[in-house]
């Protein structure tokens, strides 16, 4: 148990320090910045309360906003999915919701595609659309959120798949 | 107490939801210029709708003060009205200049009998005699047929028994107003010699040969006209400018020197 909450705590601040460090300043065609944070949310155990996901998350969102001064706006994207995070994942895996480790093994892979796409897409979409803040943008709104959901997937899903190669 | 503390426990992952989300929002309102003018602007907006509606709520429970305030105006523009005709144009008889008026306000009406009566909430304690002419803002209604302590009736002028004298305001051609009991917009003239002349919307208005009405109070205006009679007199139709289903409300004029008049008329 205190191996398991010590591993992830190292998990939870190596992820943290390379969102922080490295993919903030990502910047790839002054677009693209990874939100590969978003791992954490992924693959938190359903065994453990929802009610602390969305603690985690507001602190995890808060820690990013202060460090990329954007005020509040990663926040509220993590908290969001870590509230529909429960729900996301019944539509995702039907009744193998239930499995310990639904998210990287024991699933159809289709499944898990939907799963950690709806979750990045809900989170980029939000986000995107606190940042610009402006309806008449809806469409650069949508590009950003599509250009950025994609890179992230592919991070998260390479580093899902040596974590569960572990 | 249980069941609200269960409900709580219940929705608890939505209540901390919605308690960190207000704590973003407000992060972001007072960090970021952006979403500070964004969401004053949509304050603003809203505090606008809501007073809006709010304004239109209350303009619609103050209409009764509203209307009885524009009721007490127009009967002070009305007096106004009736002296200055009378010191300027001198279009009116002597009598005029002691009347006065009064208003009230029709709690019956009844437009589909020969002999229609309205009812108004003032009597004898408001002033109100038998036999006063009762006229609206658009011409003549009628006159005080009874009267109580607080209520008095008018015979209506869509009333068989009533006959108003007339005039046409464009010759000054005397006649009189009856009701033939058919249809509630037209009355007719009588008395109109086929030698005056007249056309189709000439305007008639009271002739002042009355204990009821001054001159000059509109009654309506010529619909149609028959000069074939055999009798030597037109055969007129006159739509009355009141519509008589939708009255509300009624001054009442006071003759003073009627008394004066009818004892001479006794000698």
């Amino acid at each position: 148990m205190i191996r398991e909450s010590i591993r992830n705590i190292v998990f939870y601040t190596i992820i943290l320090v390379s969102q922080l460090l490295i993919f903030n300043h990502f910047n790839f065609f002054d677009i693209i910045n990874p939100s590969v944070y978003l791992i954490i949310f992924i693959l938190y155990k359903i065994s453990y309360s929802n009610s602390s996901l969305i603690f985690l998350g507001f602190i995890t969102g808060l820690i990013i906003d202060l460090a990329m001064q954007t005020y509040g706006c990663h926040t509220f994207a993590t908290i969001t999915i870590c509230y529909l995070r429960e729900r996301i994942e019944k539509n995702s895996f039907g009744v193998n919701a239930n499995l310990p480790s639904a998210m990287i093994k024991g699933t159809r892979m289709i499944n898990r595609f939907i799963f950690f796409m709806l979750i990045i897409f809900i989170h980029s979409s939000i986000y995107y659309s606190l940042v610009f803040f402006n309806n008449e943008l809806i469409g650069k709104i949508f590009y950003y959120s599509l250009l950025n959901s994609i890179v992230t997937f592919i991070i998260v899903w390479v580093l899902s798949q040596l974590i569960s190669n572990n | 107490m249980q069941s609200i503390i269960n409900s709580i426990l219940k929705n608890r992952n939505l209540i901390i939801y919605i308690t960190l989300s207000l704590i973003t929002f407000n992060s972001l309102y007072t960090n970021s210029s952006v979403h500070y003018n964004a969401i004053g602007k949509t304050g603003t907006y809203l505090s606008g709708k809501t007073s809006v509606f709010s304004s239109y709520i209350n303009s619609y429970f103050n209409l009764r003060d509203k209307n009885q305030i524009l009721i007490e105006e127009n009967l002070e523009l009305k007096k106004i009205q009736y002296k200055y005709n009378y010191e300027t144009q001198n279009l009116e008889s002597k009598s005029l200049e002691s009347k006065s008026l009064t208003n009230a306000n029709i709690i019956l009406n009844s437009i589909n009998k020969s002999k229609n009566i309205i009812v108004i909430d003032k009597g004898i304690s408001g002033g109100i005699n038998e036999e006063m002419g009762v006229i609206t803002s658009m011409g003549v209604v009628g006159i005080i047929k009874s009267v109580t302590k607080n209520y008095a009736s008018i015979i209506s002028l869509l009333n068989t028994d009533l006959k108003v004298n007339a005039i046409l305001k464009n010759s000054s051609t005397i006649g009189s107003i009856t009701w033939d009991g058919l249809n509630s917009k037209n009355v007719k003239l009588n008395d109109i010699p086929l030698s005056s002349s007249l056309k189709i919307g000439d305007t008639v208005v009271t002739g002042g040969m009355s204990f009821y009405f001054p001159k000059g109070i509109p009654i309506g205006s010529i619909t149609n006209y028959d000069n074939n009679s055999l009798e030597g007199y037109y055969d007129i139709d006159v739509e009355v400018f009141n519509d008589f289903s939708s009255l509300s409300n009624v001054y009442i004029l006071e003759r003073t020197d009627n008394e004066e008049i009818k004892t001479l008329l006794n000698d």
